[in-house]
């Protein structure tokens, strides 16, 4: 048996509603067949109100052990560090996170919000938000730099906008069946075992990329990466390999990756032109070119690749 | 001697941030009630001097169940300023997208949110009691997983065309990003099949969805019930038959006033978006009905006042005029003083009446006599209104009603994408002012736009919950919720359970503890589950 408290700060329950989209196992079967003692969650919990408050302050006396700490959401420091910006169970949550976080056996931080803080930390940051071990791409965030959980890990990172189920629920189970030591965590913080290969891994228009064969909106076929922006080529991410809802991808829906599982999300903080644009370099060449690759060796292969027509001018498609 | 009390609710509500509400209580009838939302995000100020496009990325991830509105409104609103074309299948794309998310908060929320209510004690002693325990009980109800489970199935439908559910951007000015291929319309074809011989028909409904479409007046709906056992005891049959022996058709009536923005936009109506075309080109209507007459909608007519918000004070205002929200300190519940200001959320009001956005307010539209031919004629509601009012019965019907009609138009729409059309025609980036608005599957939804110099000079969200929870007005007028729960009786004032009845009948995940206060010496005397 495994406790498990899950909480929402700066949350727009995105990655509850992932995780309750999650089938093998559904919520129900990782709590009746993994073990996975769920002992509060806002949108699932029976729990509510002062039971969960008695609940939190069980944990942090330690009469309730705390195994797995999972938080959703920016944590909002705002305003002017107080954090009233937020409230839960009339105290700012951020007080709630510090105390539990220093109970807790792990700390698993799901989606870009609580990972690096996400949208709502996108500047001016209104609401002072950041991530519970990050800031965007700089390493510090909310618990600090130096954070380890009691069990021995730093904050376990599950990007995404909103992460996918199966990075939830795996991660849980991993945890829950004493198979933690076999998860690698990466820089920043990933599991490696989804955050390893990247996004382009899986995608059916890879093969449009080595060509240079551009795609588009409401078209079909073509690599997006060199007119709207994709960013598959850099983001690590399995969604083209397990797929989301058990159907598609973004990619696959044509629909250029937004590198939501990469602390810089959204990625030039919206800026004018970073919109399903991809930013040029001398009006051309990909500014942000594919993770390992030279300016000279990518501007080199992508020129002769178009000056000696290799190129195919369209995909192949069906309708 | 009559006794006052005081109840502090928090939290009331989640999803949307937290809700919570303080309720006067005088020899058990509520006096007075407050809203309260508990936090705040700043989504609009991030969105200033960005990419016009923002809207499309950020607004999504204002709310996880409510996405793909937010999507289909922040698309509208760059269609309307950008002055775009749309292609019929692009309308089709866009309103798919949009049935598949609210056909999928039905179940999810009848089950997960609402449903557990029908098995709290207070009801014990009721003859369906036992059967509805077994039924809808959280996790362990026969019906529970089954119907949480099957709201995971619309959303594949979104999937083969967004990518992804929730948070996808694949609704753009112009059109869509994705160009189906047959394959992706036979496969959502057969998920949404799938749906409804798993669920809808042998679960819900207990008969075949036009069967159940036949319906048209309040006596027809009884009839249904009792026409046969399988229709008596289907999930929808016992909800009908529990809520009228449990009394939810006696309280919670709110404002009476009802307003809807309406929603899918016709393939052939609105090729050539704007403001002021959207209405005659709904499927769905919209409107502003008074508790007798309909009047057309016209978004001109909203203001927002944030004298009880915590913003710095501005006259009430359009959208398209109000700045950017200054936020002020906020306090708890338990220190706030609801003369001054109370809440993050801002008080809207249309033509200065406060009124409730929902499913209610939708399938209201839907039987003005006025509705055009290419719009949904459904006078089943325009009868339950005169004859049982609004309530948190009535109310919840009117949620659980759309499921049949939206899974029709779903299989409708997909069957009308022309594969060798277009999905999306470039449009031309310009300054200008745009409007999109849509009902999300919790009411009316809208956007606001300003781009000046090439990027966002004003961008405002006013979500149906807005609507709902906001607070008082200018002239201290009460927000629907606020005037819903004035005047409930609350049985045991140790299990209000009633107030999260009507909190929960606006709104979806709420989930609620109350702490009880007697009204001299403020000593807390209970906290319950609601």
């Amino acid at each position: 048996m495994v406790n498990i408290l899950w909480l929402q700060g700066g949350a727009c329950s995105g990655n509850t509603m992932s995780f309750l989209s999650a089938q093998e196992p559904t919520v129900v079967e990782l709590v009746t067949d993994f073990g996975i003692n769920i002992l509060y969650h806002p949108s699932l919990a029976l729990e509510i109100g002062e039971q969960v408050s008695d609940l939190l302050h069980d944990i942090l006396r330690g009469s309730v052990q705390l195994d797995i700490f999972v938080y959703e959401g920016s944590v909002i420091q705002g305003p002017n560090g107080n954090g009233s910006m937020n409230n839960f169970a009339e105290r700012p949550m951020q007080d709630w996170v510090r105390e539990l976080s220093n109970v807790a056996g792990y700390v698993v931080a799901i989606g870009d919000c609580a990972t690096w803080g996400g949208i709502p930390a996108v500047p001016p940051n209104p609401t002072e938000s950041t991530g519970m071990q990050w800031h965007k791409e700089k390493k510090g965030g909310f618990l600090g730099e130096g954070f380890i959980s009691k069990a021995g890990m730093p904050v376990i990172n599950i990007p995404g906008c909103p992460a996918h189920p199966d990075w939830i629920s795996q991660i849980l189970v991993a945890i829950s069946t004493g198979r933690i030591g076999d998860v690698l965590i990466d820089d920043l913080h990933r599991p490696k075992t989804f955050f390893t290969d990247f996004v382009q891994t899986g995608c059916t228009n890879a093969i449009s990329f080595s060509k240079k064969i551009d795609g588009g909106f409401g078209k079909r076929g073509g690599c997006l990466f060199y007119e709207v922006g994709c960013r598959g080529p850099m983001t690590r991410a399995s969604c083209n390999r397990i797929l989301w809802n058990r159907q598609s991808s973004k990619t696959r829906a044509n629909h250029p990756c937004l590198g939501c599982t990469e602390p810089g999300f959204p990625h030039h903080d919206l800026k004018k032109g970073s919109i399903f644009k991809t930013m040029k370099y001398l009006g051309f060449m990909p500014r942000e070119l594919p993770n390992g690759a030279s300016r000279l060796g990518y501007f080199t292969l992508t020129a002769t690749t178009k000056a000696l027509g290799i190129a195919q001018t369209d995909p192949d498609t069906s309708k | 001697m009559s006794t006052i009390k005081e109840l502090n609710i928090s939290p009331v509500g989640r999803v949307e941030g937290d809700l919570d509400v303080k309720v006067y209580m005088e020899n058990g009838v509520v006096t007075r009630a407050h809203t309260q939302a508990a936090m705040f995000r700043g989504f609009e100020k991030i969105m200033e001097g960005k990419d016009p496009q923002s809207g499309l990325i950020v607004t999504p991830r204002i709310c996880g169940i409510c996405g793909g509105s937010h999507l289909y409104c922040a698309s509208s609103a760059l269609d309307t300023a950008w002055k775009t074309k749309l292609s019929p299948n692009a309308l089709l794309l866009r309103a798919i997208g949009q049935a598949t998310e609210t056909i999928q908060s039905i179940p999810r929320w009848f089950y997960a949110i609402f449903a557990t209510d029908l098995a709290n004690k207070k009801f014990a002693n009721k003859p369906l009691y036992a059967e509805v325990v077994k039924r809808f009980a959280a996790y362990v109800g026969t019906s529970f997983q089954k119907g949480v489970t099957a709201s995971g199935r619309p959303v594949e439908v979104y999937a083969l065309f967004g990518g992804q559910w929730p948070h996808s951007s694949y609704m753009i000015p112009g059109g869509v990003m994705c160009a189906p291929t047959l394959k992706d319309i036979t496969r959502a074809h057969a998920i949404m099949n799938f749906f409804r011989n798993d669920w809808l028909e042998p679960v819900w409904l207990g008969c075949s969805i036009e069967r159940y479409l036949r319906i048209k007046s309040w006596d027809d709906l009884m009839a249904w019930v009792d026409e046969n056992e399988s229709q008596r005891n289907s999930d929808l049959g016992l909800f009908i038959r529990a809520s009228l022996e449990f009394g939810l058709d006696k309280f919670g009536q709110g404002v009476g006033k009802f307003l809807a923005y309406g929603t899918y936009l016709h393939k052939d109506l609105y090729n050539t978006p704007t403001v002021e075309g959207r209405n005659k080109a709904l499927i769905s209507s919209s409107g502003f009905f008074d508790g007798k007459n309909w009047s057309e909608f016209d978004h001109l007519k909203i203001k927002e006042h944030v004298k009880h918000s915590w913003y710095a004070d501005v006259p009430a205002e359009h959208p398209w005029k109000e700045p950017f929200p200054t936020p002020v300190q906020s306090q708890h519940l338990a220190d706030s003083d609801f003369n001054g200001k109370y809440s993050w959320a801002k008080a809207p009001r249309y033509d200065g009446f406060s009124a409730e956005a929902g499913p209610l307010s939708r399938v209201i539209m839907n039987a003005n006599p006025n509705n055009l031919n290419h719009q949904i004629q459904d006078p089943l509601f325009g009868d339950i209104i005169t004859k049982l009012g609004p309530n948190v019965f009535t109310r919840t019907l009117a949620r659980v009603h759309e499921a049949p009609r939206l899974y029709e138009f779903i299989n409708q729409w997909l069957s009308q994408i022309d594969l060798d059309g277009e999905f999306y025609i470039k449009p031309e980036e310009r300054d200008g002012m745009g409007f999109g608005a849509t009902e999300a599957a919790r009411g009316a939804l809208a956007h606001w736009i300003e781009i000046k110099n090439g990027v966002i000079k004003n961008y405002q969200v006013m979500a149906p919950t807005t609507w709902n929870v906001g607070p008082n007005d200018e002239q201290g007028k009460s927000g629907p919720i606020e005037a819903a729960l004035t005047g409930i009786e609350i049985e045991d004032p140790h299990d209000p359970v009633e107030v999260g009845m009507v909190a929960r009948s606006f709104d979806s995940c709420l989930v609620c503890t109350v702490h009880a206060h007697d009204g001299k010496t403020g000593e807390q005397l209970a906290k319950f589950k609601l």
